[in-house]
């Protein structure tokens, strides 16, 4: 079947009910005791609704009061949080919200003088500073004026990185490093992008997104061999081949880093990848962008467990004959979580 | 037309050197793993949107890329223009209408080759681009030129000597550009053209045109007692990597194409598929950077080339298919003829494409 045209999907319609804070005596004594809580995850507001005029409460981010009156402004489209006499607005979709020390994917856009401007999915481009990367060559030295003029055999336009957020301006735009064996540049894969859902937002109002402060880079074991997976805090995910890395063995001390450089960190150029891992990192992006299309949040064990599953349904069909072609990204994602909800 | 700004792939040397070799694979490994190389990105559609449009239609793509159309027709007063043959008819007005031959049946024969290109007007609207920006323009050529390019269309917008029906094709790219739209686009106007519905005609001959004000009444332009007649033309996108042929491209897919063909086809109740016209599109991939090799890079412990001509020898030498490099040149013959096979064969790509948008009309 080569075409899928399916009708559109049914609208869900928010309930317009008992969404708001009421200025009732009773809903005051309610709020007074349970502090801490978003009552009203589930209810969205709209840029410009307003959410109460009592002047009990107190504004925080997303909202907006505008001069002479009491009524609290949502800016944003978002879910309502309530935090004791504090009303908030979380986005339903953002950017990406750069800390220190966050795990980035990112993508140089532009070359200047002595840094590179790397596309992270935030509101500004990152810096990568040339004193922030693993100069080649084996010893540690300074970088030269030479290496100035070469900065773009180290990166340049359009190459995808992994790096960490090391420091964060004034402005909000941040600054990365690639100082670590664990960085660097990225081939011999795929990237996948889930742009939007990236940022803080993701765990707290269910919309999908990578998860923040898990294991965000790790080793995935397919019967075609082991795949790399990277998932950027920002929402860029890179998946592909195993690459051993001098990272993994536990002598490479910090004084010694510029030493195990290997020769390859700066390559453009891929391993052969052979087909049956080829195929195994395809389908690992697929079920990615499913689990973003059926809005669950990215993690090590969502992914593990997905492709886990994915592997057994195929194996199954294999051995059925009824083998499903043509289906998207996002009914095969839903089948498996089918399949897992309803094991467990 | 070189690809705009916003379809200029921003991918790195590895990644399309890694989604080539991939999709260079026998069977082909596309980036949803799932599809095979026919297959085309899920979509969901639906028709008689806009209930101020003659037709109308929108299907949106699972990747969120989304198209709506509204078909508005309005009666305009014809030029008259010298058909051969016609000088001595219009001596004696009374012999015209002696020629015009009443029976329904016979009204399809008898406006054959009066329509005119400029009855249908196709405007295409691309959101962050202007309306004289090349993308546009080009789509909504596009467009039109397959519309008209059977002659059918034009043809039946033929009221009488005096009045024919104007049809404005109002296309609507709603969503910011993902991928190329152009099938996109075409299937989304042929959904709304088979929806489109005309006035029911009371008067007669070359009568001041006079309508019957009841919809339901209405006849629908690609209607079920013509079936004879063939559907509107749906513009398909094919391109080659390597040896095969892959339908349907997503954006990624396409950054490294070898070439792209835009194949509109039809398919009509007795002959099967055909096809109305083809086009080359230039495809991304011409503008990408090429990947160094580790030989030449000296950050990884290569030689950098001392003149440009040495560099493109070593380039010319390499074998190494890690390395990306531009595609070159155009398709080949073989492929070119194993697209056209694809598309019109019986059960081939036109039919699945056309069977499918009528289930959607039908509902």
């Amino acid at each position: 079947m080569p075409i899928s045209i399916l009708p559109p999907s049914p609208q869900e319609v928010p309930s317009h009910t008992d969404r708001y804070v009421s200025d009732s005596d009773e809903e005051m004594a309610d709020a007074g005791d349970n502090d801490f809580t978003s009552s009203n995850s589930h209810s969205i507001v709209t840029p410009g609704e307003t959410i109460t005029s009592d002047p009990q409460w107190m504004r925080g981010h997303g909202t907006y009061i505008p001069p002479n009156s009491t009524t609290i402004i949502s800016t944003l489209a978002g879910t309502l949080q309530k935090t004791n006499k504090l009303l908030s607005v979380t986005p339903l979709r953002a950017r990406y919200a750069p800390e220190i020390g966050d795990l980035v994917v990112g993508r140089i856009v532009n070359v200047q003088a002595k840094k590179w401007m790397v596309d992270i999915g935030a509101a500004q481009l990152a810096s990568l500073p040339l004193s922030a990367i693993n100069l080649p060559g084996g010893i540690l030295r300074r970088r030269t004026a030479v290496d100035e003029l070469n900065i773009r055999t180290f990166f340049s336009e359009g190459d995808l990185l992994v790096a960490e957020v090391q420091m964060l301006h004034q402005d909000g735009g941040a600054s990365l490093h690639t100082r670590s064996l664990k960085y660097g540049k990225l081939r011999n894969g795929l990237f996948t992008s889930l742009a939007g859902a990236g940022g803080g937002g993701a765990k707290r109002n269910g919309s999908g997104g990578v998860v923040r402060s898990r294991r965000q880079a790790f080793t995935l074991q397919t019967t075609a061999g082991e795949i790399d997976i990277v998932l950027g805090v920002n929402g860029y995910i890179f998946v592909s081949k195993h690459t051993i890395t001098a990272g993994d063995e536990k002598d490479a001390s910090i004084t010694r880093l510029e030493e195990s450089v290997s020769e390859t960190l700066y390559s453009s150029e891929n391993d052969v990848v052979p087909k049956d891992l080829m195929r195994e990192i395809v389908r690992v992006g697929t079920l990615i962008r499913g689990l973003v299309l059926c809005s669950r949040s990215v993690d090590e064990e969502m992914v593990v467990r997905c492709y886990e599953v994915a592997v057994e349904m195929e194996a199954e069909e294999n051995v059925m004959g009824d083998v499903l072609v043509g289906q998207g990204a996002k009914s095969i994602v839903e089948n498996i979580l089918l399949r897992i909800e309803s094991g467990v | 037309m070189a690809p705009p700004p916003s379809l200029q792939v921003n991918l790195s040397p590895a990644e399309l050197s890694f989604i080539r070799s991939s999709l260079a694979q026998t069977p082909p490994i596309r980036l949803d793993h799932a599809k095979g190389p026919k297959d085309f990105r899920s979509m969901r559609a639906e028709c008689d949107v806009l209930p101020g449009a003659n037709g109308s239609a929108r299907i949106a793509l699972e990747d969120g890329t989304e198209a709506l159309v509204g078909v508005k027709a309005e009666v305009e007063k014809s030029q008259w223009r010298p058909v051969p043959g016609e000088s001595a008819r219009l001596t004696a007005a009374g012999e015209v209408t002696m020629l015009d031959v009443d029976d329904a049946a016979d009204k399809d024969e008898n406006t054959k080759g009066k329509g005119q290109n400029s009855w249908v007007e196709i405007s295409v609207e691309v959101p962050g681009f202007r309306d004289d920006d090349a993308l546009p323009v080009f789509l909504a050529a596009m467009l039109t030129e397959t519309l008209l390019a059977s002659g059918e269309l034009k043809d039946r917008l033929y009221i009488n000597n005096r009045f024919h029906w104007k049809l404005y094709v109002d296309v609507l790219l709603l969503s910011p550009l993902l991928s190329y739209p152009l099938s996109l686009l075409s299937m989304t106007t042929h959904l709304a053209l088979l929806t489109t519905r005309l006035p029911a005609l009371k008067s007669e001959k070359d009568e001041d045109p006079l309508f019957d004000d009841d919809w339901d009444a209405s006849v629908q332009l690609y209607g079920k007692e013509r079936q004879q007649i063939e559907k509107p033309p749906v513009i398909v996108l094919a391109m080659a990597v390597g040896s095969n042929i892959i339908f349907d491209p997503s954006k990624e897919e396409l950054a490294v194409a070898d070439a792209v063909l835009a194949v509109a086809c039809t398919t009509s109740a007795n002959s099967g598929g055909r096809i109305v016209s083809i086009r080359t599109v230039d495809p991304p991939s011409h503008l990408t950077p090429p990947g160094v090799p580790n030989a030449m890079n000296s950050a990884t412990g290569g030689k950098v080339p001392t003149s440009s001509a040495d560099a493109l020898t070593q380039r010319e030498l390499l074998s190494n298919s890690g390395v990306w490099t531009p595609p070159r040149g155009g398709m080949k013959r073989s492929l070119l003829s194993g697209i056209v096979k694809m598309v019109v064969e019986k059960g081939g790509v036109a039919e699945e494409v056309i069977e499918a948008l009528q289930r959607v009309e039908i509902g």
